[in-house]
């Protein structure tokens, strides 16, 4: 059977770059004044400067990891962290500059709001741009607004929950993150509130040589419910860009959160973002992730089963092509009675593309009557890819039902040949294979990001069977 | 403190599993003499020297060089003619050798099959202290069956390095039983060099009080058409800690290879803790690798049924216990071999 060969993304939508035009640039480099210069651009409270300069320390003596993927490449001497865009935040798309509304427009997200979402956020390298949420959420008491704006008008909530879920000596990027944080979403959804249509978060870094580090805090109250999508994208430069986000979800007692990530980075990107979730009693936790982007991406949602019958479930899928080493996974620890996970997660390599599924499953010993399986499958499509999978077990406990699975191999020759005994062409037969591989997940993607997923793979795949 | 038996390939170290970091062990220098050493069949030992090369992976330089350096006991054994009956190597550790620090290797010339079998024991004195190494060179359509038993008592401290290399068409098949040890420490690693080896790794592990057991097994496949597959099959009780670590590496150039690995721990102890980190590694697109890995307590309405039969409790658990491990019991071809390590089970989970 003959080899795929095949193409690199057409990323045309995502590479489009504007000036780089900005309100103000931090200079390059990690240092106390630069931390407190920023902490005066942002006018953060005291308490918030304090706490970005401990986090500071915390990064200094934090080493590097010394596993996944090679980070030597990376020189925060030269990257900016912070990059003010020559705009302030809005509610209209209208008072948005010309050219950051463009390239929004582009990736489709005012048509979004308009069609599918209940609210949008939009941030634009450090800074939130638009916000926006439907006038009747705003009356159930829902908030939906930029973190700047929640340390500022809800001091209490904030300092209750910000890098409680994270603690800043978590690792070395999360303490990074807790000294230079910008921008970000917060979203409150009070006690009771189903939130039916979705919210969406977008970031863009659009500056070469810098950094995004937006902060998203979501407390779902106690049975409430939320599907959360968060997007990302930059245009590709030269030089490495960094991205260190954090994400804190606290899901409480009888609540639900869907929380859905399409992440495309350019391929000079380094994606070091932290996700975590607390999970409360008959609370349950949703992931749905699809990896595309990123020069390297070191990302592994976890949750925390910590109310009982807690459930959580992580859909996830990596697609790493020439020059990418997307190193994903998921942790879940297990730590009260009758909690369940599911973990699917699927990873394509391609044109010397690297995949690694790297996760962790804890069972604590007062998780009785537990439950977890994962299941996790790659695909090579070629052979110069490279595709691992390094998944860890802690049992603690006997009563316990675990099992882990895990499968690697190429496209099945039989396949193949009985489609296309069926009159398909081989290109076709091997698109409709991969897609089919890939639905368990884009099936559980919003659907705009769905078409998304399948035109890509259609792009990818057509005409390149040689 | 020593820190051993690191994976090929490290993970997040707060996942506890890289390495095993042993506190109170020291490395001796000065190693006394061992006697109670017993082979069936003489004509297969080689008066050549044993390998001293360095082991690819291993369980860290400390451990490798004292058995390069300060070994008690070497054994080289030729395998030049199919024998019909197994080739015993039996160390019993005692009061007057408690100390084995020995240097086996193992070369089956080409066309040659044998059954070797290597048995540890010891009696319930304290302080005891094993370590090994085990290196395989399995040649040209070669054939060998090796069953590797550790029967030492549960405060030993027990260290085994097994090296294989498989030349074109190969068979190496392993039973590896692993029950005794405060600590018993293994790493295996298997080289299928060659076009059509097979390894194959069945191991039985039964822990109980505070036995730690770390296994580390990496098998690279780099010829076309290996195939690899492990099975590994436990069962602890009291606080006994398991930490399984197998590596199926395929690298480029291993096309139509296979990699199976299987690991299920069985937990009859609430206190009992399971660590497993079954990897697949791939640089090759034209290869099937699959790993599970489970573990669980003893499935009440089993232990119902055999109650109701008449059994108590202890015996119905055994009874489970040794239908788990049965398919592997079934692999060992001594009977004689088999049924010490039925007495053992028994024994051990009394």
């Amino acid at each position: 059977m003959s080899k795929s060969n095949i193409e690199e993304i057409n990323r045309n939508i995502y590479d489009i770059k504007n000036k780089d035009e900005y309100d103000f640039k931090i200079k390059k480099g990690l240092t106390p004044e630069i931390i407190k210069e920023i902490s005066k651009q942002k006018n953060d409270p005291e308490w918030m400067k304090e706490f970005r300069l401990k986090a500071l320390d915390v990064y200094n003596k934090l080493e590097l990891p010394t596993w996944g993927p090679d980070l030597s490449e990376l020189n925060m001497d030269d990257i900016a962290t912070y990059v003010k865009p020559k705009t302030g935040l809005s509610n209209s798309w209208e008072d948005v500059p010309e050219d950051i509304k463009d390239t929004f427009d582009k990736l489709g997200i005012p048509e979004a709001e308009k069609t599918s979402l209940a609210g949008v956020g939009a941030q634009y390298d450090s800074e939130v741009v638009y916000h926006s949420m439907k006038e009747e959420l705003i009356k159930q008491g829902v908030i939906y607004t930029d973190m700047e704006t929640a340390v500022r008008e809800y001091p209490d909530l904030v300092k209750e929950h910000f890098m409680k879920c994270v603690p800043v000596n978590d690792h070395k990027f999360v303490a990074l993150h807790g000294a230079v944080w910008s921008g970000g979403s917060f979203v409150y959804v009070p006690k009771g509130v189903k939130v039916d249509i979705p919210l969406q978060s977008y970031f863009r870094l659009n500056s070469p040589e810098s950094g995004q580090f937006e902060h998203t805090l979501i407390i779902v109250d106690e049975g409430a419910s939320l599907h959360f999508i968060e997007g990302c994208s930059a245009p590709k430069y030269n030089k490495v860009n960094l991205h260190a986000g954090c994400v804190e979800l606290y899901v409480k007692d009888n609540a639900y959160l869907r929380y859905s990530t399409i992440e495309n980075w350019s391929k000079n990107m380094l994606n070091l973002n932290t996700k975590k979730a607390i999970v409360g009693k008959n609370a349950k936790m949703d992931w749905v992730s699809g990896s595309f982007g990123s020069k390297i991406s070191m990302l592994y949602p976890m949750s925390i089963l910590n109310g009982e019958n807690s459930k959580t479930e992580f859909t996830g899928i990596s697609f790493a092509g020439k020059g990418q080493n997307l190193d994903n996974g998921f942790k879940v620890v297990h730590n009260a009675p009758n909690t369940s996970s599911l973990v699917n997660a699927k990873s394509i390599s391609k044109n010397g593309g690297t995949c690694t599924y790297r996760s962790l499953v804890r069972v604590n010993e007062n998780a009785k009557n537990s439950k977890c399986s994962v299941s996790c499958e790659s695909l090579m499509l070629d052979d110069i890819s490279k595709s691992d999978t390094i998944p860890t077990s802690d049992i603690r406990t006997d009563e316990i039902e675990f099992s882990h699975e895990a499968k690697i191999g190429k496209i099945s020759d039989k396949t193949i040949f009985y489609l296309m005994s069926r009159g398909i062409s081989e290109e076709d037969a091997k698109a409709m294979i991969v897609r089919g591989f890939a639905y368990p997940i884009s099936k559980e993607l919003p659907v705009e990001y769905a078409v998304e997923m399948n035109n890509l793979i259609n792009l990818e795949l057509e005409g390149a069977i040689g | 403190m020593i820190t051993v038996n690191e994976t090929p390939v490290r993970t997040a170290r707060n996942f506890n599993i890289n390495n095993v970091k042993l506190d109170e062990l020291e490395i001796q220098e000065e190693i006394m003499p061992f006697n109670n050493f017993k082979i069936n069949n003489n004509s297969v030992l080689s008066s050549e020297n044993v390998s001293n090369s360095n082991l690819i992976y291993g369980l860290g330089d400390k451990l490798e060089n004292q058995v390069k350096v300060n070994s008690n006991k070497k054994v080289k054994i030729v395998i030049n003619k199919n024998y019909a009956e197994p080739i015993e190597l039996e160390f019993e550790l005692d009061e007057n050798n408690s100390n084995l620090v020995e240097n086996i290797e193992i070369i089956a010339e080409e066309n040659k099959k044998a059954d070797v079998i290597i048995k540890y024991k010891s009696n319930n004195i304290d302080n005891l202290y094993h370590n090994g190494i085990i290196r395989v060179f399995a040649k040209k359509d070669s054939c060998i069956d090796i069953s590797v038993v550790n029967l030492l008592n549960e405060n030993a401290n027990n260290f085994i390095s097994i090296e294989n290399e498989l030349e074109e068409n190969a068979k190496i098949n392993y039973c590896i039983v692993d029950f005794g040890g405060k600590n018993s420490i293994t790493n295996y690693y298997s080289n299928l060099k060659g076009n059509c080896s097979e390894n194959k790794i069945n191991c039985i592990y039964l822990g109980k009080e505070n036995q730690l057991f770390d296994l580390n097994y990496i098998g690279e496949l780099h010829g076309e058409k290996t195939n690899i597959n492990i099975e590994v099959q436990g069962a602890l009780k009291d606080s006994a800690k398991k930490k399984f670590k197998g590596t199926i590496d395929f690298k480029r150039g291993s096309k139509k290879s296979k990699g199976n690995e299987n690991e299920f721990c069985m937990l009859l102890s609430d206190t009992a803790k399971s660590l497993a980190l079954p990897m697949l590694l791939c640089d090759e697109e034209d290869v099937e690798g699959n790993h599970s890995s489970a573990a669980g307590k003893v499935d009440n309405k089993q232990l119902f049924y055999i109650m109701s039969r008449g059994f108590d409790y202890k015996e119905a658990m055994k009874l489970i216990v040794k239908a788990r491990f049965n398919k592997i019991l079934e692999s060992i071809k001594d009977a004689k071999l088999k049924n010490e390590i039925i007495y053992e089970i028994d024994n051990r989970l009394d």
